[in-house]
């Protein structure tokens, strides 16, 4: 609990910090180039094909179930997942819908791989897994961050996100559940009325799209919000909305840590344009931490040998017990 | 020609599809200082075939004092490993490794493997490590 309240202090004080200096910061990390190719979407894309060859899958067309709806799982006889890449930030103007193209010559400072940790915002978009400096919210001026919202990112981008609530074995919730990379199915089930989602990680989770038309519940009558919110969906001719509210507040929206709060609603988009590909797009309509909606799209490709394994995280997770928080105190004390 | 170029560009692309992290559980950065490869070859002392991440534990011999330090060295899960080709018996005590990896930040005898060189064979470790210089 002390921590937390030390935590809590810290933000804020960073929030005013970040208010201040964010309008100079801005111009460095304007330079910023699109993420580091490990951020990208190569993980998973050549899984079990010779990389390069071209992919027979992409030019089939999507399967359909006997209904004549699209099927976005398997096909009878045969094996497939769909693999989930590896988005560590949905920030990054490769990912969200209308952010402007990328500078013809814009590598150089935005690359980010530098020896890091130097506590500076600023270095542009890059930084993959390995560390250096991450831009933080000025190096994303098409993400609609409130002040608030832009400073907690920034506090998340100088820890390298230490905190990040999967490093803590807890699920990802909204569109992170694709973009958290172990594999996942979709199981549709057209007589219940309903569209069941298997993750093999993050967390082991399933999700269950309600598909009976029923309403969201009211919002008082959510037994408290839940991790992935209260998911109903519709076909609109061959794409999947599915809408999701009732969300908390222990997710984050990716790796990199945009926040987000209860108030967040969800619209999904799921079209499978050919038997190879599953298209994703989301909207983060959220009034408590941005300033508008703003949308996110990418695609997931299909392991044609593909199947799901089991990962329990919880089993041995030494990084929660060697984590620290930023007064050098054990986040979880030892007793 | 035309067929070499394209070779090359086929190995290249496999060899930064293999560097991609194929898992990903913790933030690497927060744990493991990227100023700070270890190229590391010893005894396998225990294997710890666990989730969110496999670990293994090597006694590496000091060249010149002789002094034996034992590193934990942390690799991804088993799920991410067995897709890798990795069996139980791929690592086993009493074998001799090698590795290349990330020392972790507190100096400790900890480091997360990015590969793992097994009877002249190396494989990927799975991990949440990317590229290190």
């Amino acid at each position: 609990m002390r921590n937390r309240l030390g935590i809590r202090f810290l933000l804020l004080t960073l929030a005013a910090v970040f208010v201040l200096t964010a309008t100079v910061i801005t111009l460095v990390a304007q330079q910023g180039q699109a993420n580091t190719p490990a951020a990208g979407q190569g993980s998973g894309g050549g899984r079990g094909r010779g990389a390069g060859a071209p992919n027979p899958l992409l030019s089939q067309p999507a399967p359909r179930l006997p209904d004549g709806t699209v099927n976005l799982g398997r096909v009878p006889g045969e094996l497939g997942i769909w693999q989930l890449p590896y988005i560590q930030n949905m920030g990054s103007r490769q990912y969200v819908v209308g952010a402007p193209p990328a500078p013809a010559r814009g590598d150089g400072a935005g690359r980010g791989r530098g020896a890091g940790g130097g506590g500076q915002i600023g270095g542009g978009e890059g930084g993959g897994p390995g560390g250096g400096q991450r831009g933080g919210a000025p190096s994303e001026p098409w993400v609609p961050f409130q002040p608030w919202a832009a400073a907690v990112y920034n506090y998340n981008s100088l820890n390298n996100s230490k905190y990040d609530p999967e490093g803590y074995c807890l699920p990802p919730g909204g569109p992170r559940l694709y973009a958290t990379p172990y594999p996942m199915e979709i199981i549709q089930q057209p007589e219940l009325k309903r569209i069941i989602m298997i993750f093999e990680g993050g967390t082991h989770v399933w999700r269950e799209i309600h598909m009976d038309g029923r309403q969201h519940p009211k919002s008082e009558t959510i037994k408290g919000e839940t991790w992935l919110g209260h998911s109903v969906g519709h076909w609109e001719g061959d794409t999947l909305v599915v809408d999701i509210v009732g969300f908390n507040e222990g997710t984050w929206v990716d790796y990199y840590g945009h926040p987000h709060t209860t108030q967040l609603h969800v619209v999904e988009k799921f079209t499978r344009p050919n038997k190879g590909t599953l298209h994703y797009e989301a909207m983060f309509d959220d009034p408590g931490a941005y300033t508008k909606p703003w949308s996110v799209a990418w695609d997931i490709p299909w392991n044609a040998t593909g199947e799901l394994q089991e990962y329990i995280c919880q089993e041995n997770n030494a990084y929660l017990n060697r984590l620290t928080d930023d007064f050098g105190q054990p986040v979880i004390s030892n007793r | 020609m035309k067929s070499r170029v394209l070779a090359v560009l086929v190995a290249v692309m496999a060899l930064s599809a293999s560097a991609v992290p194929v898992f990903a559980h913790h933030s690497f950065a927060a744990e493991f200082d990227t100023a700070k490869p270890v190229n590391l070859t010893g005894v396998v002392t225990k294997v710890e075939w666990m989730n969110p991440h496999t670990y293994f534990y090597v006694d590496v011999k000091d060249p010149q004092s002789g002094k034996v330090t034992n590193w934990a060295c942390e690799m991804g899960s088993p799920n991410g490993l067995t897709r890798q080709g990795w069996t139980r018996n791929t690592l086993k005590v009493g074998m001799v490794v090698s590795l290349e990896g990330t020392r972790a930040k507190d100096n400790t005898y900890r480091a997360n493997a990015r590969n793992v060189t097994v009877d002249g064979k190396k494989l990927g470790a799975a991990s949440s490590e990317g590229v290190t210089p």
